[in-house]
């Protein structure tokens, strides 16, 4: 662990334009000599604490990803005691997971939440740090770890990849019987699980593609913004991002379509999504759009609820909020510019543990305040380098997996025992359980013994 | 103290378990009694008629290496053997033969009986002589005492046993015996961790009223395969196999009758193993199915007695005879041996050291099914480690511990001590990481060389040990260096051709000359190491990698408080069990590879404490931040 190279963001974004990659560990100068080419060749090999300039490459050939300036930290001087070395860059997001990419293709591994800090610590760097202060540190180490490993990924990707790993479960099953129970006359056919592996490695492949895409960075927070009619939903979603995307007229049930946007809130992306008023439709038209409505809220990792404060509540209104009772739902009540009829404790005690928070949407009141509460409550606890670094490793992982069921796929298809095959998805049922907690044996033999009548 | 009453280690119970343990204590040169409720049922198959199976096969080829007793008895009893999987690759080929239990049976009693430390005792034992958290002997029913430095428990199935058949129940260890109560009684009061499991056997039928005719025929192997080393004759299959099918109408007999099931009727509260699923239990979970397969399986060559397996149930006697009526072939059939479920105690194997030690009560190993195993197999290798472990306490060396690496044996132990059972626990192949290490073919060269250096393997077995080393050895060096051309044109190294799915180890000896044959287990040697090489290469350096952080060591009066990041949960299994390394810690239920990375870097930072600091060269110039 302590002997592995380690590669991360040095600096939080928008600084200065700048980012900063960091590289510390054995392998630092290697890894770094082979993901950036020096513009003058004399400039190898590097010297010590002067930056070069040159270009990032990826060392598979292809056009240069990035200029950059690159700076080597020799060890014992530098900031962990080790082999260092710095890349700055302009600050864009994509390119700097690119980097991340490349370091971690070439010999590097990410680096946990702090471990710089703690290898410098571990190397007597910061030896004014004292006893409680280090754990101070292994605290932030651990707890950060466990908010980050924690956090809801983003619904749809932590669906995709439950999907993922029960299926893998179940290819895995198949196999085992037949390898554990050869008298009992198991149907399985070579032939299916390899088209159970074909469809299972498309899958993966898609979502591989997702991430390098580099569209979105992180898949972000999905929230539904839901409530009645007119109670001033499309006017807080304006408000929210600051522009004017939603048609907002005074006339009820206007909104007909499923309007969309990023907002991006201290690092992390909410999609925003304003929806037409959960209530009766009066016109048929707006049925259909009701029914993709409801499936919105559903698949959302979180919602905001608006309620009209100007109004008294009505059975509807109660019933939204016992709806969105046990989800991750943010009371919104708005129209605070305008008196106050909305019985306001009656809506705390049906809102149960979610926040209410008072605004005008119009008006632009709290609206700040509303921000932050999203950002804080939706998201609690990560920060920018630990998204791009997750959103990193989730996409590791699935690579990885990717590679294990194509290689289940060529030994499969070159008559090779089921044991062998099965190595492949045993690998691959590991790394999914990096990403979605440790998959047990017991889990294959439940499967197992749930589908197939087996054992005398 | 009368004579003769004096010994190092005390096994009870001479089921598969004891007699192992007997047997190792006895080859270690250490005074042992093997103490049973019955001489006749020494080494009694209580279920199944058969050793092995995949798995199963791979542990009695274990405790063969490890020179144990099992594979040997199966080979000089067998009277049908098959190696399954032989479609496959080698790690999951194993084993299995039919054995005549009354040959079996007689055949351990006798070399029991021939073992000059070992002294068998007939009796039931009512308790185990524990004074300042040691055990110290066992006292019998009838009053005998006996002094021991260690005791061994292998009860089976007899602790507060209970035979259900239908909604009648009798105390019982095993059909018409008596079960140990006393014992049963004495352990909890030892502040051991009781469990209630359940399990059952199928009926036994009398052959000659089976109309055979209506059944498949399933002969054995042309060429046996034995399972121990030190098997020099030739086997010889001597019966065959059947098996048939239920119908319908035995399901809808069974299901008529399901308020008659104690498990389904809510009598027996025990969990039985899903592994074993009585008929009823098929026929419920598994609705949907016309029919459900059985095997007919002979239990010796001198008897009519036939076991009938995976009709396992606890209905009563009517309703067996109602569904033997069901079914064509059987309708006819008279049933010598009604079948039951057992309910019986057993002991959380968490109160297990990897010694198979209790924590609790030092020198008091327990081995077999009151660990809440199943099968003969699993019983026999736990009792062999116990064994092993109780002989080398007394001689105060080192004990033995095999890795999950190493041997199923050590997969088997460490699930059980370090996770614990809920149900009945059956060995999987798929329970092992390493399964393309643990083969067949290699289980002496996993474990002979402990053996040896424990004292179990006489020198001939290891003498032909070695030169099997030799020969694959010569075999691999001569694929590696030979040339073949291939279809392509290509020209590749025999080893690489072997490697091919299609081509057998005969197709590359072909381009070479040998002054000796590979016998079929050298050259499934051979196979799987080429084959297998790059998983095998594989999972060799992820072994390496985690024993070298498994290892780090925890010192003894660490705080677990102070580490951040811990659930109380996880706080709470370590600071009870106050595991000494990392990767004990790692394999507590609760602790998290979260927490585990959190004690890892404590335990990094007090060790990079306790080293004199290094001189720091003066830094000159500024350091970034």
């Amino acid at each position: 662990m302590l002997e592995d190279t380690i590669i991360a963001i040095a600096t939080p974004p928008g600084f200065g334009g700048l980012g900063i990659v960091r590289i510390s560990g054995r392998r630092a100068l290697a890894v770094a000599g082979r993901i950036f080419e020096p513009k003058s060749r004399s400039a190898k090999p590097f010297p010590v604490r002067r930056p070069v300039f040159g270009t990032i490459r990826d060392p598979g050939g292809g056009a240069g990803l990035d200029e950059a300036f690159l700076t080597y930290f020799k060890a014992p001087r530098s900031y962990t005691r080790e082999d260092v070395v710095e890349l700055s860059v302009h600050g864009s997001p994509a390119v700097l997971e690119a980097i991340l990419d490349l370091g971690t293709r070439t010999g590097a591994r990410l680096a946990r939440p702090g471990e710089f800090t703690l290898r410098a610590h571990l190397n007597g760097r910061l030896d004014i740090i004292q006893a409680e202060a280090v754990d101070d540190l292994i605290r932030s180490v651990s707890l950060t770890q466990a908010r980050i490993s924690s956090r809801q990924l983003g619904g749809s990707l932590s669906r995709r990849v439950d999907r993922l790993r029960d299926k893998l479960v179940g290819i895995l099953a198949r196999i085992e019987a037949g390898l554990e129970f050869p008298e009992e006359k198991i149907r399985t056919s070579p032939e299916a699980d390899g088209r159970s592996l074909a469809a299972l490695a498309d899958e993966v492949e898609r979502l591989v593609a997702s991430f390098e895409a580099g569209r979105v960075i992180s898949e972000g927070v999905t929230l539904a913004i839901t409530g009645r009619t007119n109670v001033g939903k499309s006017t807080l979603f304006n408000a929210l991002l600051q522009e004017d995307r939603a048609i907002v007229t005074p006339f009820p049930g206007t909104t007909r379509d499923f309007l969309r946007e990023r907002l991006v809130l201290d690092g992390i992306v909410f999609h925003l999504v304003d929806m037409a008023g959960l209530g009766r439709p009066a016109h048929p038209v707006e049925k259909t759009g009701i029914t993709r409505g409801r499936k919105i809220a559903r698949e959302a990792d979180g919602l905001l609820v608006v309620l009209d404060a100007s109004r008294k509540a009505d059975p509807g209104d109660a019933k939204l909020l016992k709806k969105f009772r046990d989800r991750k739902a943010m009371i919104v009540l708005n129209k605070a510019d305008l008196a106050r009829k909305i019985d306001l404790p009656a809506v705390r005690k049906e809102a149960g543990s979610n926040p209410v928070l008072e605004v005008s949407a119009l008006k632009g009141t709290n609206v700040d305040r509303l921000r932050t509460e999203i950002r804080s409550f939706f998201a609690p606890g990560t920060d920018r380098e630990s998204e791009i670094v997750l959103h990193a490793r989730q996409r590791d992982s699935l690579r990885g997996i990717l590679e294990c069921l194509r290689r289940a796929q060529g030994l499969l298809a070159g008559r090779h025992s089921g044991e062998v095959y099965a190595e492949e998805i045993r690998s691959a049922l590991r790394l999914v359980g990096e990403m979605t907690g440790e998959v047990r044996v017991e889990e294959v033999l439940d499967d197992i013994f749930g589908r197939f009548c087996v054992g005398k | 103290m009368p004579r003769g009453t004096d010994f190092d280690v005390i096994v009870v119970g001479a089921g598969h378990a004891g007699c192992e343990a007997a047997a190792a204590a006895c080859a270690l040169g250490l005074r042992t009694s093997l103490v049973t409720i019955h001489l006749e049922t020494i080494a009694q198959m209580s279920c199944n008629p058969a050793i092995g199976g995949l798995a199963k096969g791979h542990l009695v080829r274990e405790i063969d290496a490890l020179g144990g007793l099992m594979g040997l008895l199966a080979d000089e009893t067998g009277i049908q053997f098959r190696l399954l999987n032989r479609s496959r690759g080698g790690a999951v080929q194993a084993p299995r033969a039919q054995c005549d239990k009354a040959a079996y049976r007689l055949a351990m009693k006798k070399r029991l009986e021939g073992m000059p430390n070992l002294t068998l005792f007939q009796g039931i034992v009512a308790e185990v002589i524990v004074t300042g958290g040691t055990a110290r002997g066992v006292r019998t029913v009838d009053g005998a005492v006996l002094r021991g430095k260690t005791v061994v428990l292998t009860p089976g199935t007899f602790l507060n046993g209970t035979i259900h058949i239908g909604l009648r129940s009798y105390p019982a260890g095993r059909a018409n015996e008596p079960p140990s109560v006393d014992l049963a009684e004495q352990l909890k009061t030892l502040g051991l961790g009781i469990l209630r499991l359940k399990t059952g056997t199928p009926m036994r039928l009398d052959r000659d009223t089976i109309d055979w005719p209506s059944f498949t025929p399933q002969p054995g192997d042309v060429d046996p395969v034995p399972f121990s080393y030190r098997t020099r004759t030739r086997l010889e299959n001597k019966v065959l196999c059947h098996f048939g099918y239920t119908n319908p109408e035995t399901h809808a007999v069974i299901r008529r009758n399901l308020d008659k099931s104690p498990l389904y009727g809510g009598k027996i509260k025990g969990i039985g193993p899903r592994y074993c699923p009585s008929i009823e239990d098929k026929v419920v979970k598994f609705s949907q199915r016309t029919r459900h397969q059985f095997f007919l399986e002979p239990e010796g060559i001198d008897t009519t007695e036939t076991y009938i397996n995976g009709m396992s149930t606890s209905l009563p006697y009517e309703v067996q005879r109602e569904i033997l009526g069901t079914i064509p072939g059987l309708d006819k059939a008279k049933i010598l041996r009604p079948a039951y479920g057992i309910e019986y105690d057993a002991v959380s194997p968490t109160e297990l050291l990897p010694t198979l030690e209790t924590r609790k009560i030092a020198r008091l190993y327990l081995a077999g099914q009151i660990n809440g195993t199943s099968g003969y197999e699993e019983a026999a290798a736990q009792g062999l480690m116990a064994g092993i472990n109780a002989a080398l306490a007394v001689k105060k060396k080192d004990p033995f511990i095999l890795r999950r690496d190493e041997a199923y044996i050590g997969v088997l132990i460490d699930d059980l001590v370090s996770t614990g059972v809920e149900e009945p626990y059956r060995l999987f192949t798929s329970r092992a990481e390493s399964r393309l290490l643990l083969r067949i073919d290699n289980a002496d060269r996993r474990l002979m060389r402990y053996g040896r250096e424990l004292g179990l393997i006489p020198d001939g077995v290891w003498q032909e040990f070695m030169e099997r080393q030799d020969r694959i050895g010569q075999v691999m060096a001569f694929l590696k260096k030979t040339r073949i051309r291939i279809s392509s044109g290509d020209r590749v190294s025999g080893f690489e051709y072997l490697k091919k799915p299609e081509i057998g180890l005969k197709d590359v000896l072909e381009y070479g000359k040998f002054p000796f044959e590979l016998s079929d287990e050298e050259s499934r040697t051979v196979e799987s190491e080429t084959k297998y090489e790059g998983y095998i290469r594989k999972q060799e350096r992820e072994i390496a990698k985690a024993m070298k952080s498994n290892s780090m060591s925890i010192p003894g009066g660490l705080d677990f408080r102070v580490i951040p990041g811990l659930t109380r949960e996880a706080l709470e299994k370590l600071e009870n069990k106050r595991p000494a390394t990392l990767g004990e810690a790692g394999k507590l239920p609760g602790v998290t590879p979260a927490a585990v990375q959190s004690l890892a870097l404590h335990l990094e930072i007090l060790r990079k404490k306790g080293l004199p600091k290094a001189p720091v060269p003066r830094e000159t110039g500024r350091d970034d931040e």
